[in-house]
């Protein structure tokens, strides 16, 4: 009797168990942080509550703890990864470099944050992921020009910057409105690397160099060259923010009211937590994730998907496309899914018209070539995760009892043989027979 | 050299005509015969540039039709030619016979070919 209650027990929780790693939900669930000092946890716990609130759970840990693991029996055990730790060397436990690569290599998503103490670690994960931090350790983004207002004259360190990508699916569609409180250091992004972007740039008028001392070389980062945060989106969909401040997520940076230097508006809180959050939201998946289902195609008339098609045959192709909305799957509503009809290059390249309800369709003819097509969907939009689907579908040429018969232009041409015939026909006799 | 004159060319068409008023009938049926065909194969190369290309294998097979039945009447003309010393051994029957039969082919394959 209790085996039987254990085993209902076992099998009511399954689906509960099923759900956690369903594939129909994209949002990450279990988020790791790994801290330097407990007290983070506190001082930056606006930004942990956000999260928490919506859904997630939050595991913290000290980066060296020595029991430190991403996975377990091959399972990781965490959806994204925080790393709050700047100054540690290395991990504790089994953690290293390349579990923290194997983990967004598999799909799972990252924050970093640094400050002027990032470990030679810490720099490494942001150089794999495409981002270089400013090589001089003791360099931090100073800005005279667009630094924040404050009662004590200070070094200009804690900089302003409203200089946000134009992208709603990554920022939210409310505009920031009040400037992002920085201070930190300084990044460049690899220009080599094509899938991190600048989601925040420093002014033209910051540089990067240690604020006490007196600058001898020109500073090797300055300008809008500099990133402040940076995103990167892996072509596995797995998403990653770097940034040089730890300090922009805390509470007091939150919490502080803002004021740019030469600028009389006054906010009387920083869009810091604007920013963050909805940043997070971003590379939690909660926004800017599509997925593309249901991709049809049959001959126009009918409804059945055909195993070949004929060369000019008139086709509808369909496509249902939809957004996770963090809670449910939206219909994505755009203009510009195109879908190509391939074989080593497209011979028809087609814009989609939409119902406006997540199905996506058009029709077209089939080319006048025979071989192995494809219907592809390549779908690459800022911000959002790639669709890319392919469906292969063979064409054939006529078979041939396909083709016209007795063409009218043809006539003529059927008259003179015909005529031919004749003529030898009557060749032959007056042939035969004059004598 | 004398410079040639309208008068030349009456002169040479009036010696051919007399030339070929001796050619045995017979051999002018066979010419009438190619003129006919070749006649066919110019109208269906005019009708073909005036409506283009399609369908092509019918016009192929409607050209090849009267060029193949000139090419064989020719072919028979040589034979039978009293005056062609090549073929005296041949006898015209024998000639007439093969004549027949490529034509034979040659319709059944334009038939084929007609579309």
């Amino acid at each position: 009797m209790v085996k039987l209650c254990v085993l209902i027990a076992a099998v009511s929780l399954l689906p509960i168990l099923c759900l956690s790693f369903s594939p129909d939900n994209p949002t990450d669930r279990r988020v790791l942080v790994l801290l330097d000092d407990l007290s983070l946890k506190s001082s930056h716990s606006i930004f942990f509550n956000s999260i928490k609130s919506r859904g997630f759970d939050v595991d913290f840990k000290l980066a060296d703890d020595p029991k430190l693991s991403l996975q377990r029996y091959g399972q990781y055990l965490y959806d994204a990864l925080i790393l709050f730790s700047p100054s540690t060397d290395r991990f504790g436990g089994s953690l290293d470099l390349a579990g923290v690569l194997d983990f967004v290599d598999s799909g799972h998503d990252l924050i970093l944050a640094a400050d002027e103490s990032a470990s030679d670690l810490i720099r490494n994960i942001a150089t794999e992921c495409g981002v270089d931090f400013d090589e001089d350790s003791s360099a931090i983004v100073i800005d005279h020009k667009s630094y924040a207002v404050s009662e004590t004259e200070g070094d200009h360190t804690l900089i302003v910057s409203d200089d946000f990508i134009q992208s709603d699916v990554i920022l939210g569609s409310t505009k920031v409105e009040a400037p992002v409180l920085y201070k930190g250091i300084a990044h460049s992004v690899n220009a080599a690397n094509s899938l991190v972007l600048k989601v925040l740039s420093a002014s033209p008028s910051a540089y990067s160099a240690n604020p006490s001392s007196k600058l001898s070389s020109p500073p090797l980062l300055s300008g809008s060259a500099i990133s402040l945060v940076s995103v990167v989106q892996a072509r596995n969909n797995a998403r990653i923010t770097i940034t040089g401040s730890l300090d922009m997520f805390s509470n007091r940076l939150l919490r502080s009211g803002v004021q740019k230097a030469g600028d009389s508006n006054k906010y009387s809180k920083s869009g810091n937590e604007q920013f963050v959050t909805e940043l997070s939201r971003w590379v939690f998946h909660e926004r800017g994730h599509l997925k593309a289902v249901n991709l049809r195609h049959h001959k126009v008339g009918e409804t059945d998907e055909p195993a070949i098609y004929r060369i000019n045959d008139d086709l509808e192709f369909s496509v249902e496309i939809y957004e996770w909305s963090g809670k449910s799957w939206e219909p994505y509503v755009t203009n510009d899914v195109q879908v190509q009809f391939y074989m080593m290059s497209p011979y028809v390249l087609k814009t989609l018209s939409t119902d406006q309800k997540g199905l996506y369709h058009t029709s077209f003819k089939v080319p006048d070539v025979y071989g192995v097509f494809q219907f592809k969907v390549e779908y690459q939009r800022l911000g959002y995760t790639a669709l890319s689907l392919s469906k292969q579908i063979p064409v054939r040429p006529f078979r041939h009892n396909e083709y016209e018969r007795f063409i009218p232009t043809a006539f003529p041409y059927y008259g003179a043989s015909f005529t031919t015939m004749a003529g030898f026909f009557i060749f032959s006799i007056v042939y035969l027979y004059n004598k | 050299m004398a410079r040639s004159t309208s008068k030349d060319a009456q002169a040479l068409f009036q010696s051919l005509r007399s030339a070929y008023v001796a050619t045995p009938s017979s051999l002018k049926i066979i010419d009438l015969y190619v003129c006919f065909a070749v006649f066919t194969a110019i109208i269906q190369v005019v009708y073909m540039a005036v409506v283009g290309s399609f369908p092509f294998n019918s016009f192929l097979s409607g050209v090849l039709s009267c060029v193949g039945t000139a090419v064989l009447a020719v072919c028979l003309r040589i034979q039978v030619n009293k005056e062609n010393k090549e073929f005296k051994d041949l006898p015209p029957e024998r000639a007439f016979a093969d004549f027949v039969l490529c034509n034979l082919v040659l319709h059944l394959v334009i038939m084929n070919f007609l579309g």
